[in-house]
């Protein structure tokens, strides 16, 4: 990371980061940062959560300003009662990761994008569980060797086979959600800076690559270069993209400004029951 | 001073408002369901949010996220949600927030019987969350107007604690209508006793020190001081550690600031206890009030009775028991949970039997005749909590 982003943005007591040595997840901590960045956002305008795992390690209490690190998968939970809470200029931002997000957490993210409550969700997703010593997930893709699938994981997951989960998140009520690969950083930071600005719930989905696991157990190599290459190949530009890449990326949905912010509403909802607009029966 | 005619859970809707409740997010339950009824109509009228959540552990986990933005919160619940906040109530145990969680208790194990008072979760508000290493406050009101003034008193003890607090009541306390009175003006409220504490906004750079003290404000985000709430043990900036001293500091500090403190916490009623009874009855909620008139009962016909109802139940109030006394603790389980504790507590020669029913309360008479048993040494047919045959 370049030294005047950490310097302006990072608690310098907690860098480098817990993340192994040739992680993605440095990268795409950076792309978040360069986000915020470009939109001219400082410490007092950001309040950061996390969830748990490699994403929740990494940048818990990275950032300067406010932050907060969530249960296992509730962190959409308790992010909603701090948005009710903040002024509604405050940018919220959550950074978890694929099991947070998309399994233990998918019921608690799909109302938070139910409800649009005003927060941007950035998935790290290393394709598994990678802090846990590399197990299979819903985002790894299907074949691939990991510590809980040695013979191959053979589970249908939310990314192939037709699914894809972020048509579920769009279908819940999200207003914003993309999907890139940390390697696409120009396309990355439009999409993330876009999802921060949306006034209603965004998600973000960054596949990054894991060397310590997926890179030695699913693609026998820790070579970054050569980890990067299966990246590049299998990544798609265009969200319908089909055929046999692994990632298909762009902009899922942009309905920034379309749906009502709930916090935002429920403000005005209790303003018209204060003022006797409305009666209860 | 206003007079209504209402329930428990009317009751714990005006408490929690007047204290400066603005948050309550709750899951419909049975009994419980009317107080987020009640505030779905309340909160709005006094500027305040009602959320109705996806489960119970979101329902917690909202509440906390709105106490760690400033809010005052709460949430009602009956056992089947209750064990739901295993999860959000470690966090707020550990990352040291304020916030209030009722419990109905109706008759378990886990759905069991929905329309009945129960007690089966004693332990559980104990130990609602893995781990150990923090104590617990929980308050258990046996009336309408109890579950108004210990409602109260669970958000000014949550304040001053930095820590969530149990109100455990049970379906007859919630449900149940008897005469509410509530204050119109803070003068009234200062006659009722009833004290509040608004939400301060800790400056950081500190936000978990090593100290048992209390009345340190809570970690608030949004006000840019570089605070960081979280579940991991935290250092004193509140940054993750693996450090074992410093979760030392932390776990003494979730203990001690607690059991330093108690004379804020410890409250009981006891009723003939000082005039030499042989057999002293024991009972939290609403068993207490069967207990209450039991004794009085009891010493008009010259019975040598008393009895004990600690209305915080934890942390556990030994001293309550350092006479050494027959005790019969009266609880709506078959599998004695009271009994256990009051076991531990009671002084050095004492004997502790254990009178437990599901579904309806004991009448007077049968807590009478089994004083008579107890006094004239006949064994109980219950051996302490292995419950009879139907």
């Amino acid at each position: 990371m370049s030294d005047d982003l950490l310097e302006k943005y990072v608690r310098p007591e907690k860098n480098p980061g817990t993340a192994c040595k040739g992680c993605g997840l440095r990268l795409a901590h950076r792309r978040v940062l360069e986000a915020i960045d470009q939109l001219g956002l400082g410490q007092g305008d950001v309040v950061w959560g996390t969830g748990i795992g490699c994403s929740g390690r990494q940048t818990f209490v990275t950032w300067k300003g406010d932050t907060f690190a969530g249960t296992h998968g509730r962190v959409y939970a308790l992010a909603t009662g701090v948005r009710l809470a903040l002024p509604p200029e405050k940018r919220l931002i959550l950074t978890v990761g694929d099991g947070d997000a998309f399994t233990i957490g998918l019921h608690h993210l799909l109302h938070a994008a139910r409800r649009n409550v005003d927060m941007t969700v950035v998935v790290f997703d290393n394709l598994g569980y990678q802090s846990t010593g590399g197990q299979y997930g819903v985002t790894t893709p299907v074949g691939s060797r990991t510590d809980s699938s040695p013979y191959g994981a053979w589970e249908p997951n939310w990314t192939e086979g037709g699914h894809d989960v972020l048509r579920l998140v769009r279908e819940a009520g999200a207003t914003f959600v993309a999907r890139h690969t940390v390697l696409q950083g120009e396309a990355a930071v439009t999409s993330l800076k876009r999802a921060i600005e949306n006034r209603g719930f965004s998600l973000v989905q960054l596949v990054y690559p894991c060397v310590t696991h997926f890179g030695v157990q699913a693609l026998g190599t820790r070579d970054l270069g050569r980890i990067y290459d299966w990246f590049r190949d299998q990544t798609a530009e265009g969200v319908a993209a089909g055929g046999d890449k692994r990632f298909a990326t762009g902009v899922v949905h942009d309905g920034v400004g379309k749906r009502p912010e709930f916090t935002e509403a429920l403000r005005g909802f209790v303003a018209r029951v204060q003022n006797g607009e409305v009666q209860h029966g | 001073m206003k007079r209504t005619f209402d329930t428990g859970n009317a009751a714990i809707t005006e408490g929690a408002l007047w204290a400066g409740c603005r948050l309550f997010a709750g899951y419909p339950i049975t009994p419980a369901t009317e107080i987020a009824e009640n505030m779905s109509r309340r909160l709005p009228q006094e500027g305040g949010f009602y959320l109705q959540a996806e489960d119970e552990n979101a329902a917690l986990h909202i509440c906390n996220g709105g106490s760690l933005g400033g809010l005052k919160a709460m949430t009602a619940t009956s056992g089947p949600g209750f064990i739901l906040f295993a999860d959000p109530f470690g966090w707020a145990v550990s990352s040291e927030i304020p916030v209030v969680i009722v419990n109905s208790q109706r008759v378990g194990p886990v759905s069991g019987i929905t329309g009945a008072p129960g007690q089966g979760e004693f332990y559980l508000s104990r130990y609602l969350t893995h781990g150990g290493n923090y104590e617990t406050i929980v308050l258990a009101p046996n009336s309408v107007q109890d579950a108004f003034r210990l409602t109260v008193r669970a958000f000014y003890l949550a304040e001053r604690f930095r820590t969530p607090v149990i109100v455990l009541a049970d379906q007859m306390v919630t449900d149940g209508w008897e005469t509410l009175q509530t204050p119109e003006s803070e003068a009234e409220a200062r006659e009722m006793g009833l004290e509040r504490v608004e939400r301060r906004v800790n400056p950081g750079p500190v936000f978990y020190p090593a100290s048992s003290d209390i009345d340190i404000p809570p970690v608030v985000l949004g006000h840019n001081t570089g605070a960081a709430a979280s579940d991991w043990t935290p250092t004193d900036r509140g940054h993750d550690t693996e450090d074992v001293t410093w979760q030392h500091k932390h776990a003494w500090r979730l203990i001690h600031k607690i059991l330093d403190h108690r004379d804020l916490i410890d409250e009981a009623q006891t009723w003939s206890v000082d005039d030499d009874p042989e057999v002293i009855l024991v009972a939290y909620g609403t068993p207490s009030r069967v207990v209450q008139s039991a004794v009085e009962a009891g010493r008009a016909q010259g019975l040598k009775v008393g009895g004990i109802r600690p209305v915080s139940l934890w942390p556990f109030q030994d001293a309550l028991f350092s006479r050494k006394a027959i005790y019969l603790t009266v609880e709506l389980n078959w599998d004695g949970q009271l009994v256990r504790e009051v076991r531990r507590a009671a002084a050095a020669g004492s004997e502790v039997h254990f009178w437990g029913r599901c579904g309806e309360l004991p009448s007077v008479a049968e807590l009478l005749d089994t004083v008579r048993q107890l006094q004239a040494g006949v064994a109980l047919t219950r051996d302490a909590w292995r419950t009879e045959k139907w």
